[in-house]
């Protein structure tokens, strides 16, 4: 690495400086000073920073939540079991938990207000216009976005408060856990190239950050998790066009997601990605089909009924609305379908990937 | 440096080898108080029967606090019937489950009383309760012992393990001092009794040292740094001082000079023990895990599993009385564990949760692992002779479980089920290491 090499010379120097001088460093410059056309040997990697589901959003919700917003578990304990009444812990408290840990599809006993409107991010997942596709607020049609449909009217899912954007996102940049990066090798031009390949890997250390430690800076370094992350390596291949890429559907990705020291993640099938890439980050959309159970799960492992009482978010309603909204993978023997098509949004910052050396662990990295 | 009063008690009953046992401070005790080795605790008070003592420190809850400040007993003959609500969004105020049989907070936790002319000494002073009587206490929180716990040594009524702060306000073991130098700690975790330094970061052995000589110098040293002694420091019992260079003295424990890792990530860490010749450091390990059982790694570290692989887990349940009783423990109602393994249903828990089966014969090595009979319809041991008994394996005395939604060794989907991310009723994972959450301490 660069910064390795020189580092009797830059040992001196800010670390502001020297990462100013490995970014430039690693980008083949036009002659006439013009913007970078390619990372040095044709590799740039990024590591993610913020992660949460994409909900489209107006002021006050006026359009896509027109009826108001869904009752959370403490509003919904007070209707089922008023305290007028002779109430026992096993009548109330583990009815509601049983019924969290346990759900299922049955009709729900409280309205669920879904997304209403016409508008979504997202992306087209499979290839179709239907009627009950969103268009992207750019006028893209046929966009796949049950999951917004679902938590658009739950207050916990909306930014910039709701408990669960906030406590979530926070902890992709906080936990090591959910560090996952994304290599771009083969790269001839960072603005326009029509075959890049595209490896996810889990990072194993903590951002570089600025003297706040708010601010993720690019330029830091992240070693490739082998030890427990390995199976989580994947590949594919993308293109990139007006430093946009969008990459092949991976069959299955798994995103390591722990919010709350609980080792969760999420399971998105047919998992593509629409990033707008710089030198310094990338920012776009994760789309796919989400596993039904397995996004259940990844919340309410997470979450106690206390943290998604202060999103009002209901598990149980949530649950519901999750299982009649799965529009993929149907299961074989009830029909029934598996998954619900989602977007994330997704922000990265540059980060040098210090792979493992030897030739034992590049057999490794190609195996996986 | 030692402080020169410190004088090794005399060696208790020690469940393993020589040399593998935690040494401790001597403490000034009143008469009929004694220190037991313990296998996951290290060394404990003891009453004169050898049961263990314990304290219930004031613990703060979502809506509340809950335990004891010091010198204020809390835990009466008083059956408790309502939740305390200190645990939202649930209300106070909501009926107890099994009140016929619900027991009150010193029929679980009886107090260590004093004799009227008890006499102070050192930390352990006497308090009044209010029911007339006095009660010891230890550096000022009253002491009570377990009924679980059965034999000295004993430690099942509770842990010293770091817990939540959504965990119950849970009843610790209290003990003596470790005999460890100024400048270290000592932490229960799932392995061991785990060395580090006073600001928790782990320190590390390296095989090619000597017990006088440090094998890790220029460019070893600087990832590796060696733990330094003050000039003034004084090697006793197993804790020795090596000089490095001129003037340079390391710790070194039982023979071995100590080093923490500046790669470390966190506080109590095991990440450094990757590299190759480096490993943690123990006061005591934690007992062998039963024989057929293995080790499995995961996306977070490695896990306890059975014989196939498949992921242990533990329940873990605290009651939201005042008084916050365990729910956790075969003696103990079985409604929580019931609801969350199975929507209230044994069947389905016997097929989502089962019990970790011991095979016929099957005998433990140590105390922390256990085989007992459970009736499989309720929870609760399993009457003498009752014939559809299931013999299952317990830790501390409480059964283990895997679960049905793990589909292959390392998976730990079933980890953090339950209410409060499973710290009050729930199911955890047994980890034996993790980089990234703090689950083996």
């Amino acid at each position: 690495m660069i910064v390795a090499n020189r580092e009797q010379t830059m040992k001196n120097r800010s670390p502001a400086i020297l990462i100013c001088i490995a970014l430039l460093a690693s980008f083949a410059v036009q002659a006439d000073g013009g913007a970078p056309i390619a990372p040095r040997e044709g590799a740039i990697g990024y590591v993610m920073t913020d992660l949460f589901w994409a909900v489209y959003q107006t002021p006050d919700a006026k359009q896509e939540c027109p009826n108001g917003f869904n009752p959370g578990p403490r509003e919904q304990f007070e209707v089922l079991f008023p305290d007028s009444e002779k109430r026992t812990v096993v009548d109330t408290q583990l009815k509601q938990e049983i019924e969290t840990w346990h759900p299922t599809a049955d009709p729900d006993s409280f309205p669920f207000y879904e997304a209403e409107g016409p508008l979504s991010y997202g992306l087209n997942l499979d290839g179709k216009t239907g009627p009950n596709d969103f268009t992207h607020p750019d006028g893209e049609q046929g966009i796949d976005n049950e999951v917004y449909r679902a938590v658009a009217c739950i207050i916990g899912f909306r930014g910039p408060v709701g408990v669960e954007y906030i406590f979530q996102n926070k902890a992709i940049a906080d936990r090591r856990y959910n560090r996952t990066m994304i290599e771009l090798t083969g790269v001839d031009d960072l603005t326009n190239d029509d075959n890049v390949t595209v490896t996810l890997y889990r990072g194993l250390d903590r951002l570089l950050t600025d003297a706040t430690g708010m601010k993720v800076m690019s330029g830091g370094s992240q070693r490739v998790d082998m030890r427990w992350g390995a199976k989580l390596i994947r590949q594919t291949r993308g293109k990139i066009v007006d430093s946009v890429l969008t990459t092949e559907p991976i069959a299955e990705v798994v995103i390591p997601w722990m919010n709350l020291n609980v080792p969760t993640f999420q399971i998105i099938r047919d998992m593509r990605l629409q990033l707008k890439l710089t030198p310094t980050g990338a920012e776009g959309l994760i789309a796919g089909y989400a596993d039904v159970d397995t996004w259940y799960k990844q919340l309410i492992r997470n979450d106690s009924t206390h943290h998604l009482s202060n999103g009002q978010i209901s598990g149980i309603s949530l649950y519901k609305a999750l299982r009649r909204l799965a529009d993929a993978y149907p299961d074989p023997e009830t029909g029934a379908n598996t998954a619900i098509s989602t977007a994330l949004d997704v922000k990265l910052t540059q980060v040098f990937i210090v792979h493992p050396p030897g030739e034992a662990a590049v057999a490794e990295l190609v195996a996986h | 440096m030692f402080a020169t009063v410190m004088v090794v008690a005399a060696e208790p009953d020690r469940p393993d080898t020589p040399g593998s046992v935690e040494e401790y401070v001597s403490v000034p005790m009143p008469p009929g108080f004694r220190v037991e080795a313990t296998e996951l605790e290290g060394p404990v008070f003891a009453d004169a029967g050898g049961r263990t003592l314990y304290t219930w420190p004031s613990h703060k809850l979502r809506n509340g606090y809950s335990g004891e400040t010091q010198g204020n007993p809390a835990c009466y003959d008083e059956v408790r019937t309502v939740t305390a609500g200190l645990m939202s969004p649930y209300p106070p105020g909501i009926l107890l489950p099994e009140l016929d049989s619900r027991p009150s907070c010193t029929d679980l936790w009886p107090p260590v009383l004093a004799a009227d002319d008890a006499q102070e000494i050192g930390k352990w002073t006497v308090v009044d309760r209010k029911d007339g009587t006095r009660q010891w206490t230890f550096d000022e929180q009253p002491l009570y012992i377990s009924v679980l716990d059965n034999e000295p040594g004993d430690v099942i009524g509770g842990t010293t393990r770091r817990y939540g702060g959504d965990s119950p306000a849970n009843r610790v073991p209290v003990g003596p001092p470790s005999r460890i130098p100024p400048g270290f700690a000592v932490k229960t975790t799932t392995v061991g009794r785990l060395l580090t330094t006073d600001k928790n970061y782990s320190v590390y052995a390296y095989d090619q040292d000597t017990p006088d000589t440090s094998m890790c110098h220029a460019d070893c040293a600087r990832t590796w740094v060696p733990v330094t002694a003050p000039a003034m420091a004084q090697a006793q019992g197993e804790w020795s001082i090596i000089e490095r260079s001129p003037g340079v003295r390391q710790w070194a424990f039982r023979q071995q000079p100590l080093y923490t890792n500046v790669l470390d990530p966190r506080s109590w860490s095991l990440e450094g023990s990757d590299v190759p010749g480096w490993s943690n450091v123990y006061t005591q390990r934690a007992p062998s895990i039963p024989a057929n059982f293995t080790v499995q790694d995961t996306l977070v570290g490695q896990v306890l599993a059975d014989s196939r692989g498949m992921t242990i887990y533990t329940y873990v349940c605290g009651d939201d009385s005042v008084d916050q009783l365990s729910c956790e423990h075969p003696n103990d109602t079985q409604v929580y564990r019931l609801a969350m393994c199975g929507g209230g249903d044994p069947g389905k828990c016997l097929k989502s949760w089962p019990y970790v089966l011991a095979d016929i014969g099957t005998m433990s090595n140590s105390r922390a692992w256990s085989v007992i009979n459970i009736d499989p319809k309720t929870g609760h041991h399993a009457a003498a002779e009752q014939a559809d008994a299931f013999s299952v394996w317990a830790y501390r005395d409480r059964p283990v479980y895997t679960y049905g939604g793990d589909q292959q060794p390392g998976d730990v989907n079933g980890a953090g089920t339950g209410e409060w991310r499973a710290q009050r009723n729930g199911l955890k994972a047994f980890w034996l290491r993790d980089d990234y959450m703090g689950g083996t301490l």
